[in-house]
């Protein structure tokens, strides 16, 4: 089922500026999806006019059937009152135990599980984040910064198995870094900014799989891509 | 031209300036001519004292030379030490506030004792209580503030009867009557000349009945609010100390005076607004009872065997530890 | 160590303020009347320390269940007053005219009411230290902590005492030293009940003290209060920690 932004328009109140100006976009497929833009173009808060949080002043978001939307950014904590395992477990649907152990393992999170929150380094922070999203329901799960501050290869190992154990929802992937995006992506949406025509583009990605070898030609075009319609 | 008009008018600006100031330098009234003291009482204005509030309204002092500062007082205020630390020149102290600072040193002069009967006295209920003799307070329950001027005197009677704090059940007294209108006390401190007042009339509209216990009908005299100085101003300014007590005695003279009724009564309205006329002529009236119950004594006399039994009865219970040889300490300045 | 700290501060700063009075006396020469010389502060100690001592405890007791009285209430109009509803605006108003009256005024009613026992102590101690308690309470439940309650939030899982628990535990400095420095003023106020309405207690003995301006017996009184207020003070700050750390290593 497509996913469809259609006509939106956001201006924060005493602001003289249009953050959206009848923004419109369409993601035709589920998958692994990246919204891209210089910082302060307003990628957040159109996060938050998909998850229903913002209401904007016109224009609507048609999901179609899809119903769960959740939201996670890299600043969020787990309370440190308890240990980041029994966070997990009290946070894990019924039914879900064994997804969440392969999560711990693949997220590199095993000796994390003893240890309270605020003794994690930042990049296993941002881990344990996203593993308690992924226990959850959800038709479209946006990622903000998720896997900042983790390194690469583990980075490319969880998308890779995001990608092949959630093949249903829509991920929408918020990141900086265009090697990611234009690689693991499926769509790139780039935001230009209220004052461009178009305001967005989207752009195709690679859509990179484990096992199967970049195409460095194309990989590079896709970038150059990227950069082009966002600069 | 229009200058020399400008100038003209700023000439004659000048000298009306000029002819002021030197017409209020002149002037007998101005605040040069008087002489400025501080007069700190015991209490808040009420009827207890009318006669200060007189002697400044009516001009008893000014006449005297004098630009006094009538300051209310309070719980909190205390004439003896504002004299100490030079914020007053002269004040109200009861007795035992005197005797007991003397024992500690202070140096103070007392020139006038404005009450002759200590207005502190007990109402009670009659037809529960009935007193005949000291020994008929035992057994009963009594309210005291303890602490409190009425601990002390309620002690002494009760000794004076043979009675002990035993004999008695003693109610500890605070600023609110109700356990005295709730009739758990039938027996109840008050100021025989003020808020005895308006209890007769709570206990009137009742129609309960009601009799007042006054200590000095059983021999103790423990003497009230008197007039004090400090030791250096009565050796220093014997003038001004003397101008001082003529104003303010003659003031409560007048004040008490029938002829002056009237004016006593519109002095007391404007600081105590809300209370009816009639218990204010009522409180006047019994106030000239305790400041001058014998016309033959003129007010501001100096009970000199009150004095002394009040040293005594000090004694006795603890409060100083020796005589403060109080008779050396009583000045008694009147009019002449 | 902060019991020890906070004891051993009192003492200089009682030292000071009786040498300072010492300083005015002699340099005023002031009579043992107006400022009690160190020996008739000496001979006062004696004569009332043990007295005294019983009349703080007595009002020590009922500034602690006075506290924790208020503490209670304060929790309690705190949590439901911290939504931005009809009935949590009723609640700020409510407690902020309660406090807008001063307790002066309102203790004859409480003393008529109540009579002139512990009860009439207890609640106007209450009275005076729950209000500050309050607008802590009204101020750290009413703020969100966003990062962590996002999650609990979108996810459906948020309830009331989860977030309450959530700015309690992520506040836990800032309720402590509040609750730790509201015991001052439960202490002032049960001092100050005493004063006005009671019958027991060292507010009630400065009462007495006062009417025979007996300065040497207040600085004693003020001695013995202070003393057992740095003591209470550091024994909640240290049961704050000990919570704290409980708390954090309970799993």
């Amino acid at each position: 089922m497509p996913f469809a932004v259609k006509n939106i328009c956001v201006r924060f109140p005493a602001a003289t500026r249009f953050v959206f100006n009848d923004l419109s976009f369409h993601l035709y497929a589920p998958g692994f999806h990246a919204l891209f833009g210089p910082s302060g173009v307003g990628k957040t808060t159109l996060a938050r006019v998909i998850t229903g949080d913002l209401k904007p002043l016109s224009g609507s978001i048609d999901a179609g059937t899809l119903s769960t939307f959740l939201y996670s950014y890299n600043l969020e904590r787990l309370p440190d009152w308890s240990t980041v395992g029994n966070h997990l477990e009290k946070v894990t649907p019924p039914g879900r135990e064994t997804l969440r152990k392969d999560l711990i393992h693949i997220f590199k999170l095993k000796d994390c599980a003893q240890k309270r929150f605020s003794l994690l380094s930042l990049g296993q922070q941002n881990r344990v984040n996203l593993l308690r999203y992924l226990l959850q329901d959800f038709d479209i799960l946006i990622m903000d910064e998720s896997l900042g501050n983790v390194d690469e290869p583990t980075r490319e190992s969880i998308l890779f198995k995001i990608k092949e154990m959630f093949p249903d929802p829509y991920f929408l992937y918020i990141s900086h870094n265009v090697v990611e995006v234009a690689r693991f992506c499926q769509s790139i949406v780039i935001l230009r900014g209220s004052d461009r025509t178009p305001q967005s583009r989207l752009i195709s990605g690679m859509d990179a799989r484990s096992g199967v070898s970049p195409d460095s030609r194309k990989l590079e075009q896709t970038m150059l891509e990227i950069v082009n319609a966002s600069s | 031209m229009k200058n020399t008009t400008m100038q003209i008018r700023s000439y004659r600006k000048k000298r009306i300036f000029m002819a002021a100031l030197v017409f209020l330098m002149l002037w007998p009234g101005g605040s040069q001519a008087s002489e400025r003291v501080r007069y700190r009482l015991k209490w808040i204005f009420n009827a207890s004292v009318l006669g200060d509030l007189y002697a400044d309204a009516h001009g008893y002092f000014t006449r005297q030379g004098l630009e006094v500062d009538v300051k209310a007082g309070g719980p909190e205020r205390d004439a003896i030490m504002e004299l100490e630390l030079g914020r007053t020149e002269f004040g109200v102290a009861s007795a035992d506030q005197v005797i007991r600072a003397l024992s500690k040193g202070a140096r103070l002069v007392v020139l006038a004792q404005l009450f002759q009967v200590n207005p502190l006295q007990w109402i009670y209920r009659p037809d529960r209580i009935r007193i005949r003799t000291l020994k008929d307070l035992k057994g009963h329950r009594l309210g005291v503030t303890f602490g409190g001027n009425d601990e002390t005197i309620l002690r002494t009677l009760l000794a004076k009867a043979g009675l002990s704090g035993a004999d008695v059940d003693l109610f500890s007294v605070r600023n609110d009557f109700s356990p005295f209108f709730k009739k758990q006390v039938h027996f109840w401190p008050v100021y025989r000349n003020t808020q005895a007042v308006f209890l007769e009339a709570k206990l009137e509209d009742a129609g309960e009945p009601k009799a007042f216990f006054d200590p000095a009908a059983y021999g103790v005299k423990f003497v009230a609010n008197s007039v004090i100085t400090s030791e250096k101003i009565f050796e220093k300014h014997p003038g001004r100390v003397r101008r001082f007590m003529k104003g303010l005695l003659e003031g409560w003279q007048a004040a008490l005076d029938e002829k002056n009724a009237a004016s006593a009564l519109e002095l007391l309205q404007r600081h105590e607004k809300g209370t009816p006329p009639v218990l204010l002529k009522k409180q006047i009236h019994l106030t000239g009872r305790l400041v001058n119950p014998d016309p033959r004594i003129p007010i501001g006399a100096i009970d000199t065997a009150a004095w002394r039994q009040t040293e005594a009865i000090m004694i006795r219970q603890g409060q100083i530890d020796a005589p403060v040889g109080i008779e050396n300490v009583l000045m008694q300045v009147l009019p002449r | 160590m902060l019991l020890h700290r906070r004891i051993y501060q009192f003492f200089i700063v009682y030292c000071l303020a009786v040498a300072g009075l010492m300083g005015i006396k002699y340099a005023l020469s002031l009579s043992d009347y107006v400022i009690p010389g160190p020996l008739a502060l000496w001979e006062t100690a004696k004569e009332t320390f043990g007295l005294y001592f019983k009349d703080v405890a007595n009002t020590l007791m009922v500034a602690v269940v006075g506290q924790l009285l208020s503490i209670a209430l304060a929790l309690v109009l705190g949590i439901t007053g911290r939504r931005a509803t009809w009935f949590g605006s009723f609640i700020k108003v409510a407690a902020y005219n309660i406090q807008a009256y001063p307790i002066v005024a309102i203790a004859p009613i409480i003393f008529i009411l109540l009579g002139d026992g512990w009860i009439s102590r207890l609640l106007i101690a209450a009275m005076i230290c729950y209000f500050p308690l309050l607008l802590s309470v009204i101020g750290i439940m009413s703020e969100p902590v966003t990062d962590i309650e996002h999650f609990y939030r979108v996810t459906g899982r948020m309830r009331w005492q989860l977030e309450v628990k959530i700015r309690a535990f992520e506040n836990l400095n800032k309720l402590t030293t509040v609750i730790a420095g509201s015991a001052t003023l439960a202490m002032a106020g049960t001092i100050v009940a005493e004063f006005i309405v009671a019958d027991a207690g060292i507010g009630y003995a400065i009462r007495v003290a006062l009417f025979q301006s007996d300065l040497s017996k207040i600085l004693v009184a003020l001695f013995l209060i202070g003393l057992s207020l740095s003591v209470y003070q550091g024994l909640l700050e240290g049961a704050g920690m000990i919570i704290k750390k409980g708390w954090a290593q309970k799993s």
